[in-house]
């Protein structure tokens, strides 16, 4: 079990790095039914984030009412934003025009 | 396997689970949260949204099979490492939906801080903010029990 969480994360920043070739930004939109420690899980199962950047991200949601939670390629991107909206989270893709 | 069993109060929660049927009917052909899809082509979307819907109509079998023939005897529902994924999205669709449809009125901010005088409503409204309620009691007793399983940590 403990394996499983250390290949999420592996996988997580690999894939973070892998980003910064490409410019997709999946982003999370507030809304005001879910619950705190429901939008931690869901960080947590679809994005390999620990405790703290889960929780850290939620209440970037809740206090700014949006957070990027990953970017980089746009096939990754649009797949996090399919499991997400599967989850009922808003997630929407925008293009990283910060590059 | 970690199961969590609940007894509940079938006359509290019969007329929730009516809601809740309703609700699913409701759902059969919509999204709960219905998302922006800007970036995609129209076939894409349509691919997109009928397996969002797909997996939206499999959550709420799940969760409604909570309440069978056997959960009206004994008023008791199980949540285990098989079920707990799909319900605890199930519940969410749900609580979307009684926003969306039946507590407008209540204004966003008082779902989300869940402060609002019962005595002040009608009864279609109570119904509405008990079975919301209920749904995030519901998803707080899986995440809070079950969060290492559905994660599969």
């Amino acid at each position: 079990m403990a394996e499983s969480r250390s290949h999420t994360r592996t996988d997580a920043r690999a894939a973070t790095e892998v980003q910064l070739q490409d410019g997709w930004r999946v982003v999370v939109l507030n809304d005001p039914v879910n619950l705190m420690s429901y939008v931690v899980m869901v960080f947590k199962k679809v994005l390999g984030f620990d405790e703290t950047k889960a929780r850290k991200h939620m209440l970037e949601v809740h206090e700014q009412g949006r957070s990027v939670v990953w970017i980089g390629h746009r096939e990754t991107a649009e797949a996090h934003v399919f499991t997400l909206q599967q989850w009922h989270l808003t997630a929407v893709l925008e293009p990283d025009e910060a590059r | 396997m970690k199961r969590v069993e609940v007894k509940l109060s079938l006359p509290v929660v019969a007329p929730l689970v009516d809601l809740i049927r309703e609700l699913t009917i409701d759902l059969e052909r919509s999204l709960a949260a219905p998302q922006a899809l800007h970036d995609l082509d129209q076939d894409f979307r349509g691919a997109w949204i009928g397996e969002l819907l797909e997996g939206q109509n499999g959550d709420l079998r799940s969760l409604l099979s909570l309440f069978d023939g056997e959960f009206f005897t004994v008023g008791v529902i199980a949540f285990d490492e098989k079920n707990a994924e799909p319900i605890v999205r199930a519940c969410t669709a749900l609580r979307l939906k009684l926003r969306e449809s039946r507590l407008k009125a209540l204004g966003d901010e008082s779902l989300e801080t869940g402060d609002v005088e019962m005595e002040g409503l009608d009864e279609t409204t109570k119904t509405a903010f008990m079975c919301y309620l209920f749904l995030a009691t519901v998803q707080e007793l899986i995440i809070q029990h079950l969060d290492s399983t559905i994660l599969g940590l």
